[in-house]
């Protein structure tokens, strides 16, 4: 572009006028950002208008060069606050246009990313979360164990009629899969000092025919507190609260005699039917009696704690060992067992 | 175990209500199955049949007079073919309730019938046991006129309760009035256990030969007469769930429902010497047991016997040989006490299992032979038979040792204060006797009870009587000990690793049919389907993938089982496996396998804090050109990869399987991570394209470049391969990209492209690289 050439300040008044208006002008045609931009080059860039006014100042007597200075910078004011006029036009009538979009939110979302846990692990789960937040460890154990710790130190010597009461699988002739997890808590006595406090959750194995409620394949989750000056209250106290924890607020826990030859005294553990709420006539899970039953309890036997060398003068303690299967049936309203095994992706899904 | 509740009352004033008592039972610790409701039967008599006459106007029917007690007379109409003038028989008078009708004057071809005789079935008890022909046949214990609903129990409800196995004392109707009237706290009326038995001339003869019996009551009854027994036991009997034989062995059964003492009757003489021997089965020794089946015998069989042979399996079931039978009049029976090891091993060995040997089993009190054998004698001679003197052979009764409990026991184990007087009350009621000291009390238990063998056995006892339910809960007081729960946190932290990445999780069967060598196998599974312990969890994920059909990610965690030098080897595995829609991708290209490899890594570092180093390998059940092991501190951690096409095939999925395991106990303890401030300089980088050998792998391109970069390097990936028209056969085109940045100054241009030249002259030395351009 030719650098412009005036003679007086009028001209250059006149030539800046000019600019203005053309500048206002082209910005009523621009419709973003970038025709600012473009139009702010022109006018006002390095090589733009303006420039080649500045340059051409130096023909002004020296006299008029300072008002000439102020009028150039006064028009550059102007010119840039028509710019940022129009910057902000643009921006807020882009607003406007966003804020006018319209989507159909109900449209299906991606399909999940997220897999899922088994429900017979949440229940596990979230028993041995309890049990964590009240000091206990969590341990595991082999499924294959000597008679040794399934019976003999578990005060089931051989012959003992209790035996009879695990149907076990043999895998030769002291070897045999576990029928409970009660194993563990001589293992843990036998590897730690007192107190202990320890959940041992894990499979086990009995030949059980298998039907909506049983299945030769189950887990089980054990617990044992041996400690000076434990009793069966802080068992019902930690059963009741377990059985809250994972059935909800209002759940009764129900302690009936039983036996074990591992506990004495000993008790069977039933809690409120979580789907009736106690005592509906029809109710499919607790067949009308209220109850669900969980498993068995108790305070260890005297011979138990003598067998890992603890004195059960000094110590006491109690354990239970309850079926994770039937916590996970009455928890999330399974009605057949054999459904955990199956695992379908429908329930897989639903559960997770 | 079918107790009818009228038994029970007989000996104890129980409440009302069938519910009230079968839930006392059960916090007792004798839960109730459940409740076998009997029906309402109401005005049903016993009469006598004084006369019969045809009916004049019907063939089919005949019209009977009946005593129906205190000179009242019916006539009643009968079509029944089994009556007989001075039968005794059940009578439902006029207004009577029957489960099917009530009874109401009917006038039958012009006679008008005053009342019923009943059936065994209109009584709402098994007619196939009784009798099937006709009216119900009773006789004459029972008084004319009484109510036969109350004489007989008929409408009083059966509870079916389940007694724990250290429990056989309350195996009988004696033993679970005794645990309620001491729970109730009500007097216990119970029949006389004084042996009536006295003719000096009836001897019974019993020799013992084996440690392995206690004790021997036998006893020698003649003037026996066989036939239908008496109907209250009948009736008792076939409420209980037993069908009535014969009167003789009714008796038996009765004693054994009433006071939990198997009892054995031989024809006398059908007892080659008259004298019962109880020994050892010689080996090859022949008998034919009740039910029909001859078995041979050996050693390990304990048996009663006589100078021919076995007579029968002690504690378990008798013999034919000398079985009753109508002709006999003459009878020996046993009431004796085995110990409870050899007959369990004996009835296993026949696979027989019996009322008697159920009870044997679990060691029976020694006292109880001489009240078996009292009672059975008292009920014989109400029959009319004469009865000898008992003949007791066997250790001396034996007095069980007293238990020193003390007091405060009760409260330390219980959490329940129960006060030294409270106690004893409590123990007492259950037939202990109690010397007391302070503090102490020497407590002996009843000869009935064979499971109280120590102070706890005693506490459990004083909360049985307390109730548990009168104990609190309470929170226990937990010194946190430290023990560590670091492999199930790795189990957990697998399990929601692999959720977070998509996997679905299953738990499958730890059992299977088929297996490797190495496989465990069971001595006693319950099916060929279920024979082996599983080797390996990837079968289980390939079937249920192939079930689902579609693509889907599965995982499981779970113990697998191989046996090595006779050792059974456990070790708990985490595998997880997906399925893809079918990719037409070339042959050395599987952007699958990266997948599985990825979602390898993460699970690793994820569980260890440290970056797994894959490294391509073979493995079974996976491609042998598309699989790795992935090394962790460099152990062996698992393996990846698509699998074995055979098995793939074999697994019936029309999808291509990806699976990786990886063994959880092979895990390092997690590392802490430590936090290391980023350069505050840009970083800059510069992307190569090579042509390489085929057969060089990406992470020898990438471990030179780093190296020949140097310190400067942060990160080289390669990011593209290519094969194909555009290079010579044999090779491939990668490219990659070097990321360069300093923590003390911004990389100059000059400085990244020395560092790019260096990297391009190591790959060409060392890998045979020419860049591309
Ligand atoms: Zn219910």
């Amino acid at each position: 572009m030719p650098g412009f050439s005036f003679a007086a300040m009028s001209e250059l008044t006149e030539k800046l006028a000019s600019l203005q208006q053309r500048l206002a002008r082209a910005l009523e045609t621009a419709g973003d950002e970038r025709a600012l931009e473009e139009a702010r080059a022109v006018y006002l860039g390095r090589s733009g208008d303006v420039a080649a006014i500045r340059r051409s100042i130096g023909r002004l007597p020296a006299q008029e060069r300072p008002l000439a200075g102020k009028e150039i910078n006064d028009a550059v004011a102007a010119m840039e606050a028509l710019l940022e006029r129009k910057r902000e036009e643009i921006a807020s009538r882009a607003i406007d246009t966003a804020l006018s979009e319209r989507i159909d939110v109900t449209f299906p979302a991606p399909e999940p990313r997220l897999g899922s846990i088994h429900p017979v692990r949440r229940v596990i789960e979230d028993a041995c979360a309890y049990f964590e937040r009240h000091g206990f460890a969590v341990v595991l154990g082999p499924e294959v164990e000597p008679d040794y710790y399934n019976f003999d130190a578990l005060n089931i010597p051989p012959e003992h009629p209790a035996r009879e009461g695990f149907d076990s699988f043999w895998v030769d002739e002291t070897l045999l899969l576990r029928p409970h997890t009660s194993p563990m808590q001589i293992r843990t006595m036998q590897l730690h000092r007192p107190p202990i406090a320890i959940v041992a959750p894990g499979k086990c194995y009995r030949r059980d025919a298998v039907d909506a409620r049983h299945h030769f394949q189950f887990h089980q989750i054990e617990g044992l507190l041996v400690a000076e000056g434990v009793h069966f209250g802080h068992l019902k106290g930690m059963l009741t609260g377990l059985c809250r924890a994972l059935l909800g607020p209002y759940q009764n826990v129900r302690f009936r005699p039983s036996f074990f030859p591992f506990t004495e005294p000993s008790a069977e553990v039933d809690t409120t039917c979580p789907k009736c709420g106690g005592g509906a006539a029809a109710c499919a899970m607790c067949g009308g009696s209220g109850w669900i039953e969980l498993g068995g309890a108790g305070m260890v036997h005297p011979n138990v704690l003598r067998e890992v060398g603890y004195d059960p003068k000094r110590l006491s303690g109690w354990a239970f060992g309850f079926g994770a299967e039937r916590l996970a049936l009455a928890r999330y309203e399974v009605d057949d067992v054999r459904r955990f095994i199956d695992s379908d992706p429908d329930l897989l899904e639903q559960l997770a | 175990m079918f107790i009818p509740l009228s038994w029970l009352r007989e000996y104890t004033d129980l409440p009302a209500a069938s519910q009230e008592v079968a839930d006392r039972l059960a916090m007792l610790g004798f839960p109730v199955a459940h409740i076998v409701k009997r029906p309402h039967i109401t005005n049903v008599v016993v009469g006598r049949i004084r006369a019969i006459e045809r009916h004049p106007n019907a063939d089919r029917l005949q019209v009977c007079t009946i005593d129906a007690g205190d000179g009242a007379q019916l006539t009643i109409v009968t079509a029944a073919t089994n009556v007989a003038a001075g039968q005794i028989v059940p009578v439902a008078k006029l207004g009577a309730k029957l489960p099917q009708t009530t009874i109401e004057r009917r006038t039958m071809r012009g006679i008008a019938s005053e009342g019923m005789l009943c059936s065994p079935d209109e009584l709402a008890l098994p007619p196939e046991w009784f009798e099937a022909d006709g009216i119900m046949q009773l006789d004459d214990s029972l008084p004319l006129g009484g109510d036969a609903v109350t004489l007989l129990g008929l409408a009083d409800d059966v509870l079916d309760v389940e007694i724990t196995s250290n429990r056989v004392d309350a195996m009988c109707a004696i033993g679970l009035a005794r645990e309620l009237a001491a729970s109730y706290q009500l007097p216990l009326r119970l029949p006389s256990f004084e042996n009536p038995g006295g003719e000096v001339s009836l001897r019974a003869r019993v020799e013992i030969e084996s440690d392995d019996c206690l004790r021997f009551v036998a006893q020698r009854f003649e003037n026996v007469r066989v036939g239908t027994g008496p109907a209250r036991v009948r009736v008792r009997l076939a409420l209980c769930g037993i069908r009535p034989i014969n009167s003789v062995v009714d008796v038996s059964n009765y004693v054994l429902l009433e006071t939990g003492e198997p009892l054995h009757v031989y024809d006398a003489a059908q007892v080659r010497g008259g004298t019962l021997i109880v020994r050892d089965a010689r080996q090859g020794e022949r008998l034919v047991t009740l039910d029909g089946a001859e078995r041979t015998l050996g050693p390990s069989a304990l048996v009663i016997a006589d100078a021919e042979g076995p007579l029968g399996l002690a504690g378990v079931m008798g013999g034919e040989r000398s079985e009753v039978n109508d002709a006999t009049s003459s009878i020996l029976l046993e009431a004796a006490i085995f110990a409870g090891a050899r007959v369990r091993r004996t009835a296993q060995l026949f696979s027989l299992r019996t009322e008697a040997s159920m009870r044997h089993e679990k060691s029976l009190a020694p006292a109880l032979a001489e009240i078996g054998a009292a009672r059975a004698a008292h009920m014989l001679l109400a029959l009319g038979a004469h009865a000898g003197v008992p003949q007791v052979a066997g250790s001396a009764r034996v007095q069980h040792q007293a238990i020193a409990l003390m007091t405060g026991e009760v409260e330390r184990l219980l959490g329940l204060r129960v006060s030294a007087q409270r106690i004893t009350d409590d123990l007492v009621a259950l037939g202990c006797t109690i010397a007391q000291r302070p503090e102490e009390l020497s407590v002996t238990p009843p000869p009935w009870r064979n499971d109280l063998a120590n102070d706890a056995d005693l506490v459990e006892e004083v909360a049985r009587m307390e109730g548990y339910d009168a104990i609190e809960a309470a929170m226990p007081p937990i010194a946190a000990p430290e023990i560590s729960s670091r492999e199930y946190d790795v189990e957990r932290d697998a399990a929601f690793t692999m959720r977070a990445l998509g996997y679905h999780e299953v738990i499958t069967h730890s059992l299977q049919a088929s297996a490797g060598p190495h496989a465990v196998a069971l001595r006693n599974p319950l099916s060929d389907e279920q024979r082996f312990l599983r080797t390996d969890l990837a079968p289980a994920l390939f079937a249920r993938l192939a079930r689902i059909g579609r693509p889907y990610r599965l995982f499981e965690i779970g113990h697998v089982f191989s046996r090595e030098e006779g050792i059974v080897i456990e070790v708990p595995l985490l595998a997880f496996a997906f399925t893809t829609e079918p990719n037409d991708e070339p042959p050395w290209r599987d952007r699958e396998f990266l997948r599985c490899k990825g979602d390898a890594r993460e699970l690793l570092c994820a569980l260890t804090g440290r970056c797994p180093v894959v490294q391509r390998a073979e493995r079974p059940g996976f491609h042998p050109g598309k699989c790795a092991v992935v090394l962790v501190d460099s152990v062996e951690a698992g393996a990846v990869g698509r699998a074995d096409p055979r098995v793939e095939r074999a697994s019936g999925s029309s999808l291509p399987l990806y699976l990786a395991a990886v063994r959880l106990d092979r895990l390092p303890e997690r590392a802490l991570p430590h936090y290391r401030p980023a350069s505050r300089y840009p970083s800059t980088y510069r992307d190569l394209a090579l042509l390489v050998g085929a057969e060089v792998s990406a992470q020898s391109v990438e471990a030179a470049t780093a190296q020949a970069i140097g310190d400067i390097c942060t990160a080289v990936r390669v990011f593209d391969e290519y094969r194909g028209p555009q290079v010579q056969p044999g090779a491939k085109s990668l490219a990659l990209r070097a990321t360069m940045q300093r923590f003390d100054g911004t990389i100059t241009d000059e400085e990244a492209d020395a560092a790019v030249t260096r990297a391009v002259d190591a790959l060409q030395k060392q890998l045979g690289a020419t860049i591309r351009t």
